[in-house]
This record gives C-alpha cells, sequence and structure tokens, in this order.
C-alpha cells in the first residue's frame, strides 16, 4: 500500500512488520520519531507481543537489546550520533557476542561543537565494530533494509545497522509502498536463535577468551561479514522478487555505461548526485554514480570490477577522519589498488550543510579537467579558518574555537535538540 | 594548573556588580518557562553576594535547562547529555578557588547521568547543583523522563507511564555523604532565592531539586500546586527558611523542620501530596572532597606571589 507517510514512521512501521519481541530505546534528535512511533505501536497493541522498554541512556538500551537478544528475542533499537558513542561498549559486545540486533543509526554529526543535522561521522565511527553497516538511499529503502537487515542479522547471527541519514529522511515525508504482514511474514521467518536458554544445556554467555582462540572469535567475525557479501545480493534478489523493487545490494550503479568518471556516495546524496550526473550526461559527459549500499562489510571486488573502466574516481563523503582525510576513500583506494584511476576525496555536508548541485558540478568540473586535488572540502569558507589561524597565532589566550568562529559568521549558538 | 597574574591583582579591590553584569543573551526558553525563574534567582544571588564573573562557572549537560552557561555572563561549559557533574568536579578540581554551579534537567542527571549523580554526592565537593526538574524531556520534545508521574502521557509513553516516578530528592537523601538538599519551586520567587542562596553558602555539595514547569510540554503538571498554595509545604526553621510575613499569608501550609534531622527529612520528601519547600537536609560536617586531598596546595602562597611580581614587573621603569 501506498503512503505519504514520515521516514521515521516507515522505518517505525517496517520494524513493527518484522514482529520485534523486545525494543528498547533512549530518545536522541532525529532519531526521537522512530522510537515514538514504535512506542504508540506497542502500546496500541499492534505490535503484540513485544516489549517495549523507555531506558535511561543508549548504553542501557544496547545493555537491554544485548540481553534481550541473548535470551532469545528479536531485539531492536534506535540512535543517532553521541547516543551512539555513549552506547560503544556494548556495540561492540553485541558484535562479539554474535547477537542478531537490528539497529536504526539515524545520522548526525558528533560534537563538540554540538550539531543536530546529518552527516555520517556516527556510524562511521563504529566501522570496525563488527556490525553490519547498510546505507539507505530513500525513505522507501530505509524502509526494505529493515525487513533484509533481520533477516541478514539472524542467518548469520551478527548485528545490523541500518543508516538512513538524520532529517534529510528521517524528517522528509516521501511516499513509500508498506508490504503487508502477511508479505513480510513469507519473507521474514520467525527467529530461530543460535542460543537458547534451555535447563538441559545450560550455558554462560560471555567467556574470557584468551590469545589460544580470540583472534579466531574475531576472525569468524570478519568471515561472516564476507560471507554477507553473497547473501546481501541473494536476498535483495529474493526480496524484489516478492516486492517488485530494488533495494539493498551491495551497489547502486546509475548511468554507469562507459563512465570515464564515476562518483562515489552514500546514502540520501545519491538523489542530488543523480541529477547532477544527468545534468553533465546530458552536456555528453561521459559521467556515472555508484552507491556504496553496504558499507560494511565492504565490497571490494564488487567495486573494483565496477571501477575498472573507469578513468577517473571521486569520493563523495559526509565523513571525515581527522589527520588523513576521507574514510570511504580509504576502503574505495584499497579496492582499487593497481587500477589506473585518479581518485580525488570530496568531503562534503559536514554538520548539515547543504550539497547543492552548484557545488558539485564546480567541483565535478575540476575533477574532469584532472585538477581536482587528492583532498578537497567542499565550500569551505577558507578565510575564516585563516582568521582562527591568525589569531592562534597572535594570542596564546584565543579562546574556545567554536565561539570565536561563530562570532567571525555573525551567529550567536543556535538551538540545539 | 596556571594562576593568572592580573587576575591575582584584580582580587586586592571590592567591586559592586549589577545584574546585567551576569546577564548573557536573551534566553531562548519559551515564555512561561520555569528555567526563566531559576536564571533570575541565580543571576540576583551572584549579584547579591558579588561573585565576580571570571571566578564563576556554570557547567551544564545537554537539554533546555543546560542551555543555563550561555545566559550568565560567566564561564560556562555546555558539554555532553549527562556528564555535567564530573565536567564540574574536574573544573573544581583543577580551580579550586572557582565557585562551581551545575545546571542539570532530570534526564540528565537523573536517567543517562544517574551513576555520575550518585558518586558526586558521596564525593561531596563544594558544588552548588541545580536539577530542573520539569518532569519531561524538554528539548528533545516530551518523551517522559524517571520523574514524570505516573500515568505522564508522552511521545514514548502514549498511554501513560506505568511507573512510579523517581524521587530525586529522597534518591539524594539516601547516599552516603549526603551534605545539603533542599527543594525550591519556580514559581514562589523569594523562595527559591532564599534556598538557592542558602545552597551557595554550603561548603560541600549543594543539591536543589526545583519544580520547574515546562508549559510547552506539560502545561497543566502542576496545576494542583499552582491553584492551591496549601499543596506546598514550606519548611521553616531558625537553621533553614525564614518566610516573611507576605509569603506566610499565602502559603499558610507551614513545618518547623530541623535540617539537621536526616530521618524526618526523608519522610518529608516522600511526601506524594505536597511539595515540601525548603531546606531538607543539612550537614556542614561532611567532609569535602577537596579537604581530603587538597588540590589547594597546588596554588601555595609562593605561586601567587612570584606571578604577583612577574606581573609588577611590566610596570618597572628601569632607570
Ligand atoms: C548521549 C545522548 N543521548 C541523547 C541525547 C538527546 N537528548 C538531548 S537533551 C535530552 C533530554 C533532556 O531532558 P532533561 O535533561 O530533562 O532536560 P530538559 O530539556 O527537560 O531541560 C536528550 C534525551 C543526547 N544529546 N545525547
Ligand atoms: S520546552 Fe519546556 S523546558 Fe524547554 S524551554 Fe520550553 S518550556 Fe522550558
Ligand atoms: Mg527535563
Amino acid at each position: 500500500m501506498l503512503e505519504q507517510i514520515e521516514g521515521s514512521v516507515a522505518v517505525a512501521r517496517a520494524v513493527a512488520l518484522c514482529r520485534p519481541e523486545v525494543i528498547c530505546a533512549y530518545p536522541i534528535s532525529p532519531q526521537t520519531h522512530i522510537v515514538e512511533g514504535l512506542g504508540e505501536l506497542v502500546r496500541s497493541g499492534a505490535l503484540s507481543p513485544c516489549e517495549f522498554i523507555n531506558v535511561e541512556s543508549e548504553f542501557a538500551a544496547m545493555s537491554v537489546a544485548i540481553g534481550a537478544s541473548a535470551a532469545g528475542a528479536r531485539s531492536y533499537t534506535a540512535t543517532a550520533s553521541q547516543g551512539l558513542l555513549f552506547m560503544a561498549e556494548a556495540v561492540y559486545n553485541a558484535s562479539g557476542l554474535g547477537l542478531p540486533i537490528v539497529m536504526t543509526v539515524a545520522n548526525r554529526a558528533i560534537g563538540a561543537p554540538i550539531n543536530i543535522w546529518n552527516d555520517h561521522s556516527d556510524s562511521m565511527s563504529q566501522r570496525d565494530c563488527g556490525w553490519l553497516q547498510l546505507f539507505a538511499e530513500s525513505n522507501q529503502e530505509a524502509l526494505d533494509l529493515h525487513l533484509q537487515a533481520f533477516k541478514l542479522a539472524e542467518e548469520l547471527s551478527m548485528p545490523v545497522m541500518v543508516c538512513m541519514d538524520g532529517f534529510i529522511l528521517t524528517h522528509a515525508y516521501e511516499r513509500v509502498s508498506i508490504p503487508s504482514q502477511a508479505e513480510v511474514d513469507a519473507f521474514l521467518p520467525p527467529y530461530e536463535p543460535r542460543q537458547v536458554l534451555d535447563p538441559n544445556e545450560p550455558v554462560s554467555i560471555g567467556a574470557m577468551v584468551g590469545p589460544e582462540a580470540f583472534m579466531e572469535v574475531r576472525y569468524l567475525a570478519h568471515k561472516k561479514q564476507r560471507m554477507a557479501l553473497e547473501r546481501i545480493p541473494e536476498i535483495a534478489a529474493e526480496f524484489r522478487a516478492r516486492f517488485g523493487r530494488d533495494s539493498g545490494g551491495l551497489l547502486h550503479p546509475y548511468r554507469m555505461e562507459d563512465a570515464e568518471t564515476v562518483v562515489i556516495a552514500l546514502g540520501s546524496v545519491l538523489g542530488t548526485l543523480k541529477d547532477t550526473v544527468d545534468e553533465l550526461r546530458a552536456a555528453g559527459v561521459p559521467i556515472g554514480v555508484l552507491g556504496i549500499a553496504s558499507f560494511r562489510p565492504f565490497p571490494l571486488e564488487a567495486l573494483r570490477a565496477a571501477l575498472s573502466p573507469a578513468k577517473r574516481v571521486v569520493v563523495l563523503e559526509k565523513s571525515f577522519s581527522v589527520g588523513l582525510g576521507g574514510v570511504v576513500s580509504t576502503d574505495v583506494r584499497l579496492a582499487v589498488a593497481g587500477l589506473a584511476l585518479r581518485g580525488s576525496t570530496v568531503v562534503a555536508g559536514l554538520g548539515g550543510r547543504a550539497i547543492t548541485k552548484d557545488s558539485l558540478l564546480c567541483v565535478l568540473a575540476r575533477a574532469l579537467r584532472d585538477e581536482l586535488p587528492d583532498l578537497t572540502f567542499l565550500d569551505l569558507d577558507q578565510g575564516l579558518v585563516d582568521r582562527q589561524l591568525e589569531r592562534e597565532r597572535a594570542v596564546r589566550r584565543s579562546g574556545p574555537i567554536a565561539e570565536n568562529l561563530l562570532r567571525d559568521v555573525g551567529t550567536v549558538a543556535s538551538k540545539v535538540h | 594548573m596556571t594562576t593568572n597574574a592580573t587576575e591575582c591583582l584584580l582580587q586586592l579591590c571590592d567591586e559592586q556588580f549589577q545584574l546585567e553584569d551576569y546577564q548573557s543573551g536573551v534566553p531562548r526558553w519559551c515564555s512561561g518557562c520555569g528555567d526563566n525563574a531559576i536564571l533570575a534567582a541565580v543571576q540576583r544571588l551572584c549579584r547579591d553576594e558579588a561573585l565576580r564573573p571570571e571566578k564563576t562557572v556554570f557547567v551544564s549537560g545537554i537539554g533546555c535547562s543546560s542551555r543555563f552557561p550561555h545566559y550568565m555572563k560567566t564561564y560556562g561549559f555546555h558539554g555532553i547529555h549527562g556528564r555535567a557533574l564530573p565536567v564540574a568536579e574536574g573544573v573544581k578540581m583543577a580551580r579550586p578557588d572557582l565557585t562551581v554551579f551545575v545546571n542539570t534537567g532530570d534526564g540528565d542527571c537523573c536517567s543517562i547521568g544517574a551513576a555520575h549523580w550518585i558518586h558526586a554526592i558521596r564525593y561531596n565537593m563544594n558544588l552548588t547543583v541545580f536539577l530542573h526538574d520539569n518532569q519531561i524531556y524538554g528539548l528533545t520534545k516530551k518523551q517522559a523522563s524517571p520523574t514524570s508521574p505516573i500515568g505522564t502521557k508522552s511521545n514514548t509513553t502514549p498511554r501513560g507511564s506505568y511507573l512510579e516516578a523517581l524521587n530525586p530528592v529522597s534518591v539524594t537523601l539516601g547516599v552516603q555523604n549526603v551534605s545539603f538538599v533542599a527543594q525550591a519551586v519556580d514559581w514562589i520567587p523569594e523562595v527559591l532565592f532564599d534556598i538557592v542562596k542558602a545552597a551557595y553558602h554550603h561548603r560541600g555539595l549543594s543539591f536543589v531539586r526545583i519544580v520547574q514547569r515546562c508549559p510547552e510540554w506539560l502545561p497543566k503538571s502542576f496545576d494542583p500546586w499552582l491553584h492551591d498554595p496549601n499543596r506546598v509545604q514550606i519548611l521553616a526553621h531558625a537553621n533553614g527558611l525564614h518566610p516573611s510575613a507576605a509569603l506566610s499569608r499565602t502559603y499558610k501550609n507551614q513545618l518547623e523542620h530541623d535540617p539537621s534531622n536526616i530521618h524526618r527529612a526523608r519522610e518529608l520528601a516522600g511526601d506524594s501530596v505536597n511539595i515540601p519547600v525548603g531546606i531538607l537536609y543539612r550537614n556542614p560536617e561532611v567532609p569535602c572532597y577537596e579537604d581530603l586531598i587538597r588540590p589547594d596546595l597546588l596554588r601555595t602562597p609562593e605561586l601567587t606571589r612570584s606571578v604577583l611580581d612577574s606581573e609588577m614587573d611590566k610596570y618597572t621603569i628601569w632607570p
């Protein structure tokens, strides 16, 4: 059924269709509407039997999900930004224990400075935590990925993060197709836990593992992620067969035929990028877009195959490894090692800065002329940066950076959520 | 640790302060928000006590209430959600000479920061803590908090919260080393001010729970107490509040309560019908953490003298 609803509501409906048994969350913008939507569904009885627990923090949320999942329940939580960082220890714990929890991350910047807007720093900070990370391009895909995520998580006994752009997707009203309960039930079988509470075979979860087997346990997690590289496209194909649309998979290629230049990105910015590329294509430029839908596991081979005919690759990313440059680009670089490709990283949209088509056209024009440096920051106000550096050179007690810059741009600290 | 030479000089002169000396920016709280009343009381305290802005720090976490430091023309630290208390502890340890206030919400203190709350009470550093308790997560737009009364309808509890509310005053009174606990309501400014003042003057961790209205999300929550002054019980005592005659005409429900009596304080804190307002407990004998570890030893008189000397040297005219 097609409905015009908010992205968060679409996700809440998707999670509900997956028949979770325990949901626990702590509110944080821009995730709040998802858990509020689920709270409503649970209370109305539409989701019975399901427990909804309003916990006292994200750390508690993930820990409750761990306990519930270990006890054999299909468990779900959602968070963003500071919340994800606060739960980090438990995030690693969940993957180390092989618990198939699904979590939505409503991607948001990390402070300081406090910022509630979208970028990918939060989930990227958990890149190596062992969770699978799937990125949604649209609200429809966000909905669909949750159905796929539970399936994938439970097959592999690995937790899955579904990442969707905060506000841009979570708060946008779009038409989405909501599958029926029967369709979802046919796609996602009931959860068959690998670890159950069985009085005949009592186990204590959380063994201490020393050097004799620790590496093997970690390697198994890696192995399962590599197995996921095969299962993700299969599940996407099964999804297409059942629901009639493309969602998920490893990569989202767009106008890649004969593309000499390829722009790589994750999430909702792919929409703007496709428009931009359409314009360039219309002007005869052989350029395409490659969306990464599965960031963990990272599709090294698929990416290499998709990129090998190209001459240039531009990675547009909403994350940033301070002191190095791009985060996604580092992985892409590994995928194309040895290929004769010119590559550059464009860090864009940090803290919610708009990524406009005009700016993209500008930066891509430079890329096409092979004038784009290895690392560019889209629409960076260099003057602002220079002024602060100058200030720091001139006086030792130059004060807090954020406040200085806000004064320079003439804004007072804006209301935070 | 550094000592500012100019600061040492400043200590030598007495100053008079006006309210404007503490006012910064236009608060962005909703109109009618109880935080405005707390701000007014605290700015008045600063003026009356002539707290030097540069020797005063407001530390907060995240929440509507945690915007407080931005509206004080003093030092401020607006940190991360739930961590106001340990940040304040860090400030106090590095600079025991500063007056440190903490503004924290019921979510900030009683949910995500609850672990720090318990330990801060036990450390008993000389901090003045204001718990802005509006019984809701205000900033994130209306989700039940641990202090929401049972049955509170919110976005995460659409059919009403089903747990008994946590009572922050009772909890605080139950922790080892508790030394000062008071309760105020934002709508009686005179008493709010007296309590804020008593809290400031207590040496040790002063915990003040301020019942704070949030007209945006829980507009009617405190109506029963607002409309019936008899449901606000003023705790009076020679060592506590001294309610004025004018106040006593409206607030007739008064009780003599000796703040040194912790058992009675605990009983009073549990009152679910009335809101007891006043100083529930005060024990100046509980040692402060600072007294046990003496961070001020790092700021010896010799150090002060040496920086004063170096400051004076700047004005030396060599023959
Ligand atoms: C780690 C983390 N989790 C969640 C949030 C989102 N958040 C911001 S303020 C807040 C609750 C605020 O409630 P309270 O402390 O009562 O302050 P109030 O706004 O009511 O004054 C939440 C959940 C956050 N900023 N950081
Ligand atoms: S939402 Fe509530 S607590 Fe926040 S500023 Fe408005 S009235 Fe005050
Ligand atoms: Mg609150």
